[in-house]
């Protein structure tokens, strides 16, 4: 049953008046008259902080506009550019890096909220000598990219999944790495690369 | 590389090359291999595109003056500001010749409209949300049958398509057949939706531009780029090594480049546009819908006697792309008559351009489609159908096929797959709470090459590099170049590196039709074939073991130089004796029946590709594709958990990276078979599931057993490689197949794709 | 996106403190937890708030899943990912655990809150871009899903202002359970059934829940009862993997034998907020659960249904859902 309103206020969660239409489109479209207040550009002062960030276990202070999320600051304030951007709005899976070991969606994060969790990306896998990580050898034995974009992603994504426990057949394998999308489709290798990973890492 | 046989390794077959691992495998697994976006450029500012909200009028009135408010924004590029660029005529390398700035009208949904530039990306999106527009705005002709569509005939307004094939008298054929099928097919909007975002970094030192841009045609890109803002050419450098996904998408300039390389000029300072995945849709290109109208008629026992097919493709308004793909189905069996015809459709949209086999995957859709419901009217199985129909000349030209297993495929595949070829009545094989269904239909594609130039160079110590500007996309190239280097110089892909993806290098044809590895490998050849020359001279004309031995006799083998008789002579020793410590040879490969100065086009960024129908023989790949697909008997989802194709590609250079090619089309094949649409709002004439979410494509979940079995086929006179590309076959076969499995599964023929639950529950 | 001010809240009273900030002033105040939802169309500019206040560091039972006889008590800042895994969840409650692990994807549950994941917002592809009508990002403006493409769209809670469809899992699941929330406020604390927490659209599109201005959720209850083992969630979707619902079924049945006690049913991806179906259950009451019944419950489940011009399946696809997920939980073995 729905609250009846409070003259005047409306109910919170989602303020009535900031739904303001992107593109600013006014004309003959039958958009309604905008809401009162709109940001003016004076009051649009950068929003700044140092955010330390620890990423393949190594610090770095980074001085980041509040809206840079961890994977652009992975990429264009860091220079680590393995975790690759796909789409920027958490649904392709290309920009997956761990956090606390836990793998997630770096466009989906604010760069500030990543403070005080270690974070690991695709360059922080292979051993210090180059020796690459069980995963990323299997993914070159069983060809499991083709143009190697999504690469990084299904690689960092594939260790948490055998990791979390979520390889121990295919059907739940195939379920659970399908946040990873592979548009030149090398999927059946990527499963078959998966398996030889996951007996190597629990034999580790 | 594993001793293990896996399954991406298979054992290679007859003329079949080793299932070696790709050399950039380690880059790609680290992150080190850097893609156009990646690349660390000093004092960057960055660009963001504003695109129209409406499809049809003008923009009445834009107001930049809030966001130039914006701190951090640096320059807006829009109306007026880039007169002094080149309009873009609409051709190979380019996507469109609408040129979005060059007025204010407005011609599609998400047209640019201006560039943001700032000193951080943040920056540049906020202010480009805070421009202020006005339109006018006039109703706008979304697709098929919208009030507004203009139809005209293909050949009449293309030059992509010259003739309609056609031969003999069909309605009379059609008359005297026992048995007919008349059908109609659609196929929707589709997007490539590679996973690598839409990107341009231009640079500038003096009167010089660097380019990193996604591309599959480096050569064409710097040709249109110069000539769009009227450069000499020779000023433009492309670099594009490593591109994410391409599929057709990143073949032309599309025109925010232009716009990007103003925009670093007048800033003086480097700019990077990263395109959102929404603005792909509308300023990049994309497969056009299409509708067909296909009629047949055979005799009782199943041999064709007419086949007409009638297409309509959809267009932008000024460009009339086209695929026209009745120029590969018209010879494709032994129809008797056929009579074709190709329809544009213009209406007020992008301009669609190539996407993974144009022309074949919305026809063959169509009419491997018709041939199985002729089929299940003539009670034959669809496997013997193709048999008895099958042909080895061309019925429209009547020149012969230069080689064809297509009906091996078929045996090969319906072996491994099981079929039984029985006909089964619809519904009658369940399990648990699924109907069982199993389908199957042909693939093809034309063989095509180009002219192409390598640059290959033996050094003293072994080492072998190879220059050509090719295009790894996925398909593999670096690795197959590497093969063939290595393997006329006698040595091991882990000596040879690979340089691709840059007009600093000799230029190689745009990475299309397939036809990179016959192209590349035809020129790389050649010049490994004259390093042999020089060593195999150098050693019969000394002193050394082999002097005054017949050269036809010699070969190359792990760094010597070794006789018949197995006398032979070091390469180190071989170098000392020359007095040099490189040998590096140049050579270009011209396809037969093109003209001598193919090559200048090639340089010049115009080249051209031939094949498919147009020698003297055809030149076409084949396969076949069998699919077994459950249809949940109470909620109807379609799912597919065996594919089985057998493809035949003459040579085989690299049996691992043609058989991820081959999966990976399939699973583009189930795809599009089942989930990929762009929905266009047909009041707005806006695409509307501009995301990754809603633009359907599958996930690891959906893709189970995939099998790709390869055909030995031996045809040494498509080029000199003896290959046909595969890259564009395995996709060609499978929506026919899937939906010819779905009605075998449920007794409803869905003739329009995608076939999704909304019909069968 | 457009600039914000970001901070952290460390206790519950900052939180809420700083939401309901001084009433009139400008700007809209976001809570962000795993940002899954917020993050996304902040930067599509359909939300634009000015402050974001980061509510991970708020520690205490927001955090826990706690299991006793009386039922489950789920803290709102629980992630999906721990709550669908939990094994007394899995066993005990299996629909939630279902409706979980069906939802997203494994990153995405790792990041999300189950209290953000209640309040997740529509699908609907003009909603999600600024510049179609949408009455519900724009109040006033117009519903152009309404006559454009409108496949994924609700059939049942519409009306001629919005037809956008929740999109959620974990929510019908709950409801079907009856769970309670607990949401905590300037004001304090109170409870409401979950089922109460959505609004219809009606001619109000842009308000979605019955929150007040300051309020946060901060516990999830779900009451004990021997219909929470023999439960299910069945999600139909276009690939088997990471898509949200054309349609899905949450169904708990208290059966004894072979007849229905209760039947508890919640229906997803075809309506405008979590609908719990209570004329299907009114059908079932006191029924032997067969074909027939869960037939019958199924069409009284969308007689009010209203379908548009491609949403049509979705009419007959409920039902199926529904009837598929009533057999195959009586066929539980419990």
């Amino acid at each position: 049953m729905d609250d009846p309103l409070p003259p005047g206020r409306d109910s919170a969660g989602f303020g009535r008046r900031r739904f303001l239409a992107g593109s600013a489109s006014v004309g003959v479209l039958p958009i309604a008259a905008r809401a009162a207040s709109e940001p003016s550009a004076a009051e649009t002062v950068r929003q700044r902080h140092f955010t330390k960030l620890t990423i393949n276990d190594q610090v770095y202070q980074l001085e980041l506009d509040d809206r840079v999320s961890l994977l652009d600051a992975l990429r264009d304030h860091v220079g680590l550019t393995g975790s690759k951007k796909g789409c920027d709005h958490g649904q392709c899976g290309a920009c997956t890096v761990l956090a606390d070991g836990d793998r997630i969606l770096s466009c989906l994060t604010f760069a500030a909220m990543a403070e005080g969790r270690k974070i690991t990306t695709i360059e922080g896998l292979a051993g210090p000598d180059g020796h690459l990580h069980p995963m990323q050898q299997a993914f070159i034995d069983h060809d499991a990219f083709q143009c190697g974009y999504c690469t990084p992603g299904q690689i960092m994504s594939a260790v948490a999944c055998v990791k979390e426990g979520h390889a121990k057949n295919d059907a739940e394998l195939r379920d659970s790495m399908s946040g990873n999308l592979c548009r030149c489709a090398a999927y059946p290798n990527i499963v078959a690369a998966i398996k030889q990973a996951r007996d190597q890492m629990h034999g580790i | 590389m594993p001793d293990q046989a896996n399954a991406a390794a298979p054992a290679p077959l007859h003329n079949m090359g080793s299932p070696v691992p790709r050399i950039d495998g380690r880059l790609k697994v680290t992150g080190e291999a850097r893609y156009a976006a990646d690349f660390p450029i000093n004092n960057l500012a960055h660009g963001v595109l504003l695109t129209s909200s409406i499809a049809k009028g003008e923009v009445s009135k834009i107001d930049l003056s809030r966001a130039r408010e914006v701190p951090g924004v640096l320059m807006i590029v829009s109306y007026g500001d880039a007169d002094g660029l080149e309009k873009p005529k609409f051709g190979n390398s380019t996507s469109s010749s609408m040129a979005p700035l060059a007025s204010r009208q407005i011609f599609h949904d998400g047209q640019i409209i201006a560039l943001i530039v700032a000193d951080h990306v943040e920056a540049a999106s906020q202010a480009a949300a805070l421009i202020k527009l006005s339109y006018v705005t006039k109703a706008p002709t979304a697709s098929f049958g919208d009030p507004g569509a203009e139809i005209l005939l293909a050949k009449s307004v293309s030059p992509l398509h010259a003739e309609d094939p056609e031969v003999g008298n069909v309605e009379e054929a059609l008359r005297g057949a026992a048995v007919t099928l008349e059908a109609r097919y659609t196929t929707p909007t589709q997007h490539h939706n590679p996973i690598e975002l839409f990107s341009t970094t231009c640079v500038w030192s003096d009167d010089e531009l660097t380019v990193y841009e996604p591309s599959q045609n480096v050569y064409g890109f710097r040709a249109e780029i110069a000539k769009q803002l009227k450069i000499d050419l020779q000023k433009v450098r492309v670099i594009s090594p490593y591109i994410g996904g391409a599929f057709g998408s990143k073949g032309p300039v599309t025109p925010r480049t232009a716009i990007v390389a103003l925009a670093a000029k007048q800033l003086n300072r480097p700019v990077r546009c990263v395109v959102t995945r929404a603005q792909g849709f509308t300023t990049a290109t994309f497969r056009a819908e299409t509708q067909h109208h296909i009629r047949l008629g055979a005799t009782e026992d199943g041999h064709l006697l007419g086949y007409t097919h009638e297409g309509w493709e959809l267009t932008s308004r000024p460009d009339p792309y086209v695929v026209g793909g009745t120029d590969t189905t018209s010879r494709l069996y032994a129809y008797g008559a056929v009579s074709t015809k190709v329809n544009l459709v213009r209406a007020d949209r992008n301009t669609p351009g190539f996407m993974r086999s144009p022309p074949e995957t919305p026809y063959m859709f169509a009419l491997e489609s018709a041939l199985d419901e002729l089929a299940l009217k003539l009670k034959i199985d669809p496997v013997e159908f193709r048999r008895l129909n099958d042909t080895m000349t061309d019925p429209i030209s009547g020149k012969p096929y230069s080689s064809r297993s297509l009906i091996a495929c078929f045996d090969q595949a319906a072996k491994a797959f099981g079929w039984s070829g029985q006909p089964k009545t619809p519904r009658s094989v369940r399990d648990g709470d699924w109907l069982v269904g199993q389908g199957c239909a042909a693939a093809v594609y034309p063989t095509i090459a180009g002219p192409a130039t390598a640059r290959v160079r033996l050094s003293a110590n072994g080492a072998v590099r190879v220059q050509t500007a090719s295009h790894e996309i996925g398909n593999g190239i670096r690795t197959v170049a590497a093969q063939m280097a290595v393997e006329r110089l006698g040595t091991d892909v882990a000596a040879c590196t690979v340089e691709m993806g840059d007009t600093n290098l000799p230029p190689a044809p745009v990475a299309g039709g397939s036809n990179s590895t016959a192209s590349v490998c035809s020129a790389v050849l050649k010049a490994s074939d004259a390093i042999r020359k020089t060593l195999f001279d150098a050693a019969i004309g000394g002193k050394g073991a082999l002097a005054g031995r017949d050269p036809s006799t010699l070969d190359l083998k792990a760094g010597h130089v070794v006789g018949a008789d197995g006398t032979q002579v070091a390469l180190s020793d071989l170098f000392d004796s020359m007095g040099i410590g490189v040998i590096e040879h140049y050579a270009e490969f011209i396809p037969e029946g093109m003209k001598p100065d193919a090559v200048q086009e090639l340089y010049a960024g115009q080249g051209k590709l031939s094949g498919g129908p147009k020698g003297k023989m055809l030149q076409y790949a084949f396969g076949a594709e069998f699919v077994e697909v459950r249809v949940h008997s109470r909620t109807g989802e379609i799912r597919v958990p065996r594919i089985v194709g057998a493809f035949a590609a003459g040579r085989i250079m690299n049996i691992r990276t043609a058989r991820s090619q081959l999966m990976g089309g399939m699973i583009w094949g189930i795809s599009a078979a089942l989930l990929e649409a762009t929905e266009v709002d047909r009041t707005l004439a806006r695409y509307v599931n501009r995301d990754l979410a809603d633009y359907m494509v599958p996930v690891n979940a959906d893709i189970q057993q995939v099998d790709v079995i390869l055909v030995p086929e031996d045809d040494m006179t498509v080029n000199p490689a003896g290959v046909k590309g595969l890259g564009e076959l395995g996709n060609v076969g499978t929506t026919a197949a899937i939906a010819n499995a779905v009605y075998q599964a449920t007794g409803v023929r869905v003739r329009d794709l995608p076939i999704r639950l909304d019909a069968l529950v | 996106m457009q600039p914000f001010f970001y901070e952290r809240a460390d206790t519950l009273e900052a939180a809420t403190r700083a939401m309901s900030g001084r009433p009139g002033a400008a700007g809209d105040v976001q809570f962000i937890a795993g940002g899954t939802t917020l993050v996304d169309l902040m930067r599509l500019d359909v939300m634009r708030p000015d402050r974001v206040i980061d509510i991970n560091p708020l520690r205490g039972g927001l955090n826990q899943i706690e299991v006793t006889a009386q039922g489950l008590r789920l803290g709102a800042m629980v992630r999906m990912a721990e709550a669908a895994q939990h094994p007394h969840i899995v066993s005990d409650y299996p629909v939630i655990a279902q409706a979980l692990n069906l939802a997203a994807s494994q990153q995405i549950r790792n990041m999300a809150s189950l209290g953000g994941n209640l309040l997740q917002r529509t699908r609907c592809d003009y909603f999600r871009e600024a510049s179609f009508a949408c009455n519900k990002r724009e109040p006033g403006s117009g519903c152009a899903a309404l006559n454009g493409i409108n496949r994924q769209h609700a059939v049942l809670g519409t009306s001629d202002h919005c037809i956008a469809a929740y999109p959620g899992d974990l929510a019908q699941a709950l409801i079907a359970l009856d769970a309670v929330i607990e949401v905590t406020g300037p004001e304090g604390r109170r409870m409401l059934p979950l089922a109460d927490l959505h609004r219809l659209p009606r001619d109000t599109p842009h308000l979605e829940t019955n929150l007040r201005p300051g309020e946060i959720i901060t516990l999830i209850t779900v009451p004990a009862g021997v219909w929470t083992r023999r439960s299910r969630y069945v999600k139909i979707r276009d690939r088997d993997s990471y898509a949200f619902a054309l349609a899905s079924a949450a169904v708990a049945i208290d059966l004894d034998g072979e007849t229905v006690r209760q039947a508890r049913i919640a229906l997803g991806g075809v309506a405008a907020r979590p609908w719990r179906a209570r004329e299907a259950e009114a059908a079932l009451a006191g029924q032997a659960l067969d074909e027939a019944s869960a037939t019958k419950a199924a069409e009284r489940a969308f007689a009010e249904a209203s379908p548009r011009e491609h949403n049509g399946f979705k009419v007959a696809l409920g039902k199926a859902t529904l009837v598929r997920a009533l057999l195959e939980t009586r066929d539980m073995k419990v």
